[in-house]
C-alpha cells in the first residue's frame, strides 16, 4: 500500500470500468486515493457486456445528447486505449422487413451528433462483411470498434497505482462510518480472510453500478434505480469482422460485435428486482430471442457453435423528480448527496455506459476536488493508459504467444520475461497464452484466483473454453501465488463458473463439449472428489 | 461387399466386439472415424465404482442395487462376472497386462491426486487397495521440466494428504531440448514419440536414478510406451527403484496403446479395420438393417447378417443434440430423452447431469428400437446406451467391453 496512515482524499467504491477510470483521474490530479472492490475488477456490468465501443450511432435518433457523448469518448479512447480497442468499424443493416425510410432519419441524426455515416451499397456491405444478412437492402457504415473492457479496466487500476494510488479487489464495503452527516470513511472486508477494516477519507465516491444503490442505502440513502438485464451469447469464432446492427430503433438482440477470437450477439432487456443481480442467469427465451434475431444480422450464427450466455445488470437511473421510473436516463447521473440528501462527502457516479466512463471520471473528480478546494486539469483525455503509450508494435515475425501477448497487455507486453523454454510453453493454445504471462499477471496484475486470471490473460475464454488450459493454468497459479491446494478448487470453481454460461445453450457442440470437459475432470481427474476432500476438512 | 457382422465405430466397444466375434472365426468388419474415448483414458478400466454416491467395494454385488435401465441389469450380475474375465483376458491376448478383478475393486491416483475404484489397471500404473492410503511411505513424484500437462503440485498435494511424504524433483533431459523449445510440443503423445528411442529411455533412468535420493518410489509420468509397454519395462529395469506411471492430461498415451494393440490384433485376426470413414446412412427394411453407406464408399453398399452400433455418445457423435431434441444420427433409433432441452442439464457442473445417462433405448438384448420396435438384426453397445452415467458411477469403460462381449455372444 501507497498510503500508510490509512487516510485518504478520496475512497472509490466498485472496481468497474467507472470506479477504475474515476481512481485515475483522481490519482493523476494528485489526490490521495483507494480504490476498493468486493470480487474481482469488471466482475459487474463491465464485464458482462458486448465489448462494444459505441459510435454513439445507435443512440442518435433517440438521445443526441448521449450520442454525442460517444463519438467524442470513442476517439479518446482510440487515442488513450489503443490496446484495448480494435477498429473494426461498424455496419447499420436495413432487412426488407425493416423501413428504410428510417435510414434518412438516421443518417441525419448521426451527421448531427457528429457521428460520421456513410450510406453504402448493399451489394458493397457484403463485400466489406461477407457474414452479413445476404437479404439487407440498406447499409450504413460507422465508426462503432470493439473493446476489451477487461483490459481497460486493469490499464486504468494500473495507472492509478502508478499515480500513487491503492487498490483492493476482494474487499467489500460493508458499512459506511459516518460522523456528524459526513461519510468520513468506510468499513472493508477481506473477502478471504474475514478480516474488516476501517479507511478513511473526506471524500467517498459510489461507483458501485447497480450496486451503487445498496451502497447508497448504507447512508441511509435512496437512489431510485431500475436494474435492467441484459443477456448475450458468445459464439465458439469471429463470424464478423465488423460490427453489425439493426438500422431501426434500438431492440432486443440487434448487435453483434468481434471480440478477439470471438463474437458476441445481445443484448435483451429486461427489468429484475435488486435482490437477484448477484446471481444473473440467462433464460430459455432470451436464448431463444438472441439466436432468432441473432441470425437476421448474420445467417451462419445458425450453425456456429454457441460457446456460452452470460447476462449483466445495466444501472439506470430514474430523474429524482420522477419517482414511477418512466423516464429513465441512459445518461450520465452525479449525485452531490451533502446538496441533495446534507449527507456530506459522499458522492454517486452511475449511470452512462462504459463508452463513457472516462467522462464520468472526469465528472466525479471535478466534484471531488471542488469538495477538497483542490484546484487540478483533467487529463485522462490526452494522457494515454499504461500499455498505449505508443503505436502497437508492427509484429508478426514473434512467436504466435508473443504476438497475442502484446494485443492484450501493449506496450507492458515488453515486461513479459520469457528466460527459459518453459516460460515459453503454451497454456492457451485458444487464445495465445504463455507460462511467461500467467506468470507476469499473477505477479502483477492482483490476480487472487482462477476466474481473475482468465479476465486478465483471456485463459480459457477461446474455443475450448478451458478444456485443458484451466488445468495447466490453475497449476501455474498454484506455483507462482504459492496456494496449491486453494489453485486447485480455483480450478472446480472455474470449470462450474463456465458451465454456468454454457447451461443456457447446452445441446448441440456446447453440450458435446461440455461432457468432453466433465470426462476429462470428473472421471480421468477426479476433480470432483479433490474438491469434496477440501471440503470435508472445512 | 459383405460381412456377417459389420460394426460401426472404432473405440472400445467396438474393438472389443470385433476381436470376440473375429476370433470365432466371423468375417468382421469396422468403420471407425479415428479418435475415439481412449484417448481421455486414465490408466484404468471401471466396471462399477460408484453406486448411490459410495464407493463400490465389489461391482458385482453391487449390480443388484443398480436400476433395471443399467446395461448390466439387462446382462445380469452372474454373466457381468463371467464376461469380465473374459474381458481381462481379451486384454491379455492383445497385450495389455493388467491388475484387478471384477469382485474387488482397487484404487487408480488419478492427476489430481486422489483415488478412483478401478476394475482392471494396466500392468505399472500407480494404484493402491484403499482408497485413503497409498503403498509408499515417501515418494518421489518426477517433473520433466516443461512438461505442463501434468498438474504435478496439484498430485503432491493430494498424495501428501493420504500421508505420504512426497518430493518432486525436476529432470531436464537433453533428449527432450528440442520439444521444450517449440511452445506446444511438451505434450503426452509427443513426449512417447520421443521415448520410444533406447537412449532416450536411458537418459531418463540415470536421471531419475541421480535424483530420487531416499523414497520408496519414484511415480513419472505415463508417456512412455505409445505402441506397447517394453520401453516401460526397459526403464523400470534401469531405475533401481520401484517405479509407476501416473496418468497425464490427454492425450492419454496408455489409452493409445490399448486402441492401437486391440486394433492390430483384430486386423491380425483377418478384421477389417474400415479407418477415417464414417457412416453416413443406415438402409432398413421393416425390423431389420440391410445395408450401410459411408462417405467415402458411397457407391459401394457395405452389408451384414448382424450390424452393431457402436457410435458412442455426445462427444463421439453417436448421440446428436439439437435445440429440440435427443436423436441418434444414423438410424434415427429411439432415445430416452425428454424433448425439453432445459431438461438435458443443470446447474452445478460435478453433479449428475441428466444428458450423461441419455441414450438408445434396446430390448434386454441390446436390440435397438426404432419407431417402439426392435430392429432384429442390430445391436447397440457402448457409450451409446443409456440408463448410467460414467462419469459418476464410474463405469464407462466396464459398460464398453461387457456390453461388447454380451452381444458379441449373441451373435450367432
Amino acid at each position: 500500500m501507497n498510503n500508510k496512515n490509512n487516510h485518504y482524499d478520496v475512497i472509490v467504491i466498485g472496481g468497474g470500468i467507472t470506479g477504475a477510470g474515476v481512481a485515475r483521474d483522481c490519482a493523476m490530479r494528485g489526490l490521495s486515493v483507494l480504490l476498493l472492490e468486493r470480487f474481482d475488477y469488471t466482475n459487474g456490468a463491465t464485464g458482462r457486456n458486448h465489448g462494444l465501443m459505441h459510435s454513439g450511432a445507435r443512440y442518435a435518433v433517440t438521445d443526441k445528447e448521449s450520442a454525442t457523448e460517444c463519438i467524442e469518448e470513442n476517439m479518446i479512447l482510440r487515442k488513450i486505449a489503443s490496446h484495448c480497442v480494435e477498429e473494426t468499424d461498424g455496419l447499420f443493416i436495413t432487412l426488407p422487413e425493416d423501413d428504410l425510410g428510417y435510414q434518412k432519419t438516421f443518417v441525419e441524426a448521426c451527421r448531427a451528433a457528429g457521428i460520421r455515416a456513410d450510406i453504402i451499397d448493399p451489394a458493397e456491405a457484403r463485400i466489406m462483411e461477407p457474414s452479413v444478412n445476404p437479404d439487407l437492402i440498406g447499409a450504413v457504415r460507422v465508426p462503432d470498434a470493439s473493446i476489451d473492457p477487461f483490459r481497460l479496466t486493469v490499464a486504468n487500476v494500473v495507472d492509478a497505482q502508478l499515480h500513487g494510488a491503492d487498490s483492493l479487489n476482494y474487499h467489500e464495503v460493508t458499512e459506511l462510518i459516518i460522523s456528524q452527516n459526513r461519510v468520513v470513511g468506510v468499513k472493508a472486508r477481506d473477502m478471504y480472510t474475514g478480516e474488516v477494516k476501517e479507511f478513511y477519507a473526506d471524500v467517498t465516491i459510489n461507483a458501485a453500478g447497480i450496486w451503487g444503490m445498496l451502497i447508497a442505502r448504507l447512508a441511509g440513502i435512496t437512489i431510485n434505480m431500475f436494474p435492467a438485464k441484459g443477456a448475450l451469447l458468445i459464439f465458439g469464432h469471429r463470424v464478423n469482422k465488423m460490427v453489425i446492427n439493426r438500422c431501426r430503433k434500438p431492440a432486443n438482440a440487434d448487435i453483434l460485435v468481434p471480440d478477439d477470437t470471438v463474437c458476441v450477439i445481445g443484448t435483451t432487456s429486461d427489468r429484475v428486482p435488486i435482490e437477484t443481480v448477484d446471481d444473473m442467469r440467462v433464460t430459455d427465451e432470451e436464448v431463444r430471442v438472441l439466436l432468432a434475431e441473432g441470425e437476421k444480422l448474420a445467417p451462419s450464427l445458425a450453425t456456429t457453435r454457441i460457446l456460452r450466455g452470460y447476462a449483466g445488470v445495466r444501472p439506470l437511473v430514474a430523474a429524482d423528480n420522477d419517482p414511477s421510473g418512466r423516464s429513465i436516463s441512459r445518461g450520465i447521473v452525479c449525485l452531490d448527496h451533502e446538496e441533495r440528501d446534507g449527507m456530506a462527502g459522499f458522492i454517486t457516479i452511475v449511470g452512462g455506459k462504459m463508452m463513457t466512463y472516462r467522462l464520468m471520471a472526469q465528472i466525479a473528480t471535478d466534484m471531488a476536488c471542488s469538495k477538497l478546494g483542490k484546484n487540478a486539469v483533467c487529463e485522462t483525455a490526452t494522457t494515454p493508459l499504461p500499455g498505449s503509450e505508443q503505436q502497437k508494435p508492427a509484429s508478426g515475425k514473434q512467436a504466435f504467444a508473443i504476438n497475442a501477448a502484446e494485443g492484450r497487455h501493449g506496450t507492458f507486453a515488453s515486461k513479459i520475461k520469457y528466460e527459459s523454454d518453459t516460460d515459453r510453453a503454451m497454456v492457451c493454445e485458444c487464445e495465445g497464452v504463455s507460462v511467461a504471462e500467467i506468470r507476469y499477471a499473477v505477479e502483477n496484475q492482483h490476480v487472487p484466483n482462477l476466474v481473475s486470471l482468465r479476465r486478465r490473460t483471456r485463459v480459457g475464454m477461446g474455443t475450448c473454453q478451458g478444456k485443458l488450459c484451466a488445468c495447466r493454468a490453475a497449476s501455474l497459479l498454484g506455483r507462482f501465488s504459492g496456494n496449491i491446494a486453494k489453485a486447485q478448487c480455483d480450478l472446480a470453481q472455474f470449470l462450474d463458473e463456465r458451465w454456468k454460461g454454457v447451461k443456457p445453450v447446452a445441446w448441440g457442440s456446447a453440450l458435446r463439449e461440455a461432457q468432453l470437459t466433465a470426462t476429462i475432470y470428473q472421471g480421468l481427474c477426479g476433480l470432483d472428489k479433490a474438491i469434496a476432500r477440501k471440503e470435508d476438512e472445512k | 461387399m459383405k460381412f456377417d457382422t459389420l460394426i460401426v465405430g472404432g473405440g472400445l466397444s467396438g474393438l472389443t466386439c470385433g476381436i470376440a466375434l473375429a476370433k470365432r472365426g466371423k468375417r468382421v468388419a469396422i468403420v471407425a472415424g479415428g479418435q475415439n474415448t481412449l484417448h481421455f483414458y486414465g490408466g484404468s478400466m471401471e466396471l462399477l465404482g460408484n453406486v448411490n454416491g459410495k464407493d463400490v467395494d465389489n461391482p458385482i454385488e453391487a449390480i443388484a442395487q443398480l436400476n433395471e435401465n443399467h446395461p448390466y441389469s439387462k446382462i445380469g450380475a452372474d454373466s457381468v462376472a463371467e464376461l469380465a474375465k473374459k474381458a481381462k483376458a481379451l486384454l491379455a491376448d492383445v497385450g495389455i497386462q493388467t491388475i484387478g478383478d471384477a469382485t474387488h475393486n482397487h484404487y487408480r491416483i488419478t492427476p489430481m491426486g486422489t483415488t478412483k475404484p478401478a476394475w482392471l489397471t494396466i500392468d505399472g500404473m500407480a494404484t493402491s487397495d484403499k482408497a485413503d492410503q497409498l503403498p509408499w511411505n515417501k515418494v518421489s513424484l518426477v517433473y520433466l521440466e516443461g512438461f505442463i500437462d501434468y498438474p504435478i503440485d496439484f498430485a503432491a498435494n493430494g498424495i501428501r494428504q493420504m500421508g505420504v511424504q512426497v518430493e518432486t524433483p525436476t529432470i531436464s533431459l537433453d533428449c527432450l531440448k528440442r520439444a521444450r523449445r517449440s511452445a506446444t510440443e511438451m505434450r503426452p503423445t509427443n513426449l512417447a514419440k520421443i521415448f520410444a528411442s533406447t537412449s532416450a529411455v536411458a537418459q531418463l533412468a540415470q536421471a531419475i536414478n541421480n535424483s530420487c535420493g531416499d523414497a520408496d518410489a519414484v511415480l513419472i509420468p505415463a508417456v512412455l510406451g505409445i505402441d506397447n509397454d517394453d520401453v516401460c519395462n526397459m526403464l523400470k529395469a534401469q531405475v533401481n527403484k520401484p517405479l509407476f506411471f501416473l496418468a497425464t492430461l490427454p492425450p492419454a498415451v496408455t489409452g493409445v496403446r490399448i486402441n492401437a494393440a486391440l486394433r492390430h490384433y483384430f486386423q491380425m485376426l483377418g478384421g477389417r479395420y474400415i479407418l477415417g470413414d464414417t457412416a453416413c446412412k443406415v438402409v432398413t427394411n421393416g425390423d431389420t438393417v440391410t445395408e450401410i453407406r459411408t462417405t467415402k464408399l458411397l457407391d459401394m453398399p457395405l452389408q451384414a447378417d448382424n450390424y452393431v452400433i457402436a457410435t458412442g455418445s455426445f462427444m463421439s457423435r453417436g448421440l446428436v443434440a439439437d435445440f429440440e431434441h435427443v436423436y441418434e444420427p444414423l438410424i434415427g433409433l429411439d432415445t430416452n430423452a425428454p424433448d425439453d432441452h432445459e431438461k438435458w442439464s443443470q446447474y452445478g457442473m460435478m453433479g449428475d447431469q441428466p444428458y450423461m445417462s441419455y441414450g438408445v433405448m434396446t430390448d434386454g438384448n441390446f436390440h435397438p428400437l426404432k419407431d417402439g420396435k426392435t430392429l432384429t438384426n442390430a445391436f447397440a453397445i457402448g457409450q451409446i446406451l443409456g440408463g448410467h452415467n460414467p462419469v459418476v458411477m464410474g463405469d464407462g469403460t466396464g459398460v464398453s467391453m461387457i456390453t461388447a462381449l454380451a452381444v458379441a455372444n449373441q451373435i450367432k
